[in-house]
């Protein structure tokens, strides 16, 4: 695990996740903690890509979490990104900081699709992957509330974009650290996203 | 109204649990337990779809 060095804003152990469906802006929110000061842990072993210009910054032993979390006492005062369904994985040992990034579920299955496209790989039906997706979510939000370990934030996609500077005070507040807003909100770069969304179309 | 066939002996079990459990009747606890079995069914028919689009994508192993 490398851990990117950030500044000394952690006032907690509280480990923060990023989570979501992917293609919702979890990395987006991962940058933009990292510039705020936030040590992010990543291994780089998944690299730019097209679908994601500036990284995933993902960390790998997470997909693996179901049989081995040793790891994550180790990421205490830190985030790391976590898509949805691996969040049931999270054992009730620690605290847990979710951000959670909600974004139109056509606009997210679309930017999948794109990405199945580009991988050469198969994608369900698209109604049915959605209404799987709308299953999901509700099951998950329900089951959060059963969890007093966690605390989440939701953030929509949409309100990141266009809103950057009161979304980076939003989540400095949520995790009540003194985070770099300014360098936070610099992670956005509207040009990149509203291309992307055109590009789905 | 459509009815279900079921064992003696699952009834009188059903009708214990139903009691112990203050529902008013044993139509109501098993229409309850079918409702729970299949919304579960259908949360994990789901979970299965998602997991298989995201280990498609790489964000699962």
């Amino acid at each position: 695990m490398s851990d990117s060095k950030g500044m000394d804003v952690t006032s907690n152990n509280d480990i923060i996740v990023v989570s979501g469906l992917p293609r919702s802006g979890t990395s987006l929110m991962m940058q933009m903690l990292q510039n705020g000061g936030v040590e992010v842990v990543t291994d780089q072993v998944r690299t730019a890509d097209p679908d994601n210009p500036l990284g995933y910054l993902e960390y790998e032993a997470v997909k693996e979490i179901g049989k081995d979390a040793s790891w994550l006492p180790q990421t205490r005062g830190k985030a790391f990104k976590m898509i949805s369904l691996l969040i049931y994985h999270l054992p009730p040992t620690e605290r847990y900081r979710i951000l959670f990034m909600e974004r139109d579920p056509e606009e997210v299955l679309r930017s999948q699709e794109a990405m199945l496209r580009r991988l050469k790989r198969s994608a369900a039906p698209h109604a049915e992957m959605l209404e799987s997706y709308r299953i999901h979510l509700e099951h998950l939000d329900a089951w959060l509330k059963t969890r007093s370990d966690m605390t989440v934030l939701r953030v929509e996609y949409k309100n990141l974009v266009e809103q950057p500077g009161v979304q980076s005070k939003r989540i400095s507040d949520f995790l009540g650290l003194s985070l770099d807003v300014d360098r936070m909100s610099s992670a956005v770069d509207p040009a990149l996203y509203r291309n992307r969304n055109q590009s789905m179309t | 109204m459509s009815k279900v066939t079921i064992e003696p002996n699952l009834y009188e079990s059903a009708k214990k649990a139903a009691e112990l459990a203050g529902y008013s009747s044993v139509d109501e606890f098993v229409a309850h337990c079918l409702e729970s079995e299949i919304r579960r069914l259908k949360v994990e028919s789901a979970e299965s779809q998602v997991a298989d689009q995201l280990r498609g994508l790489g964000y699962l192993n």
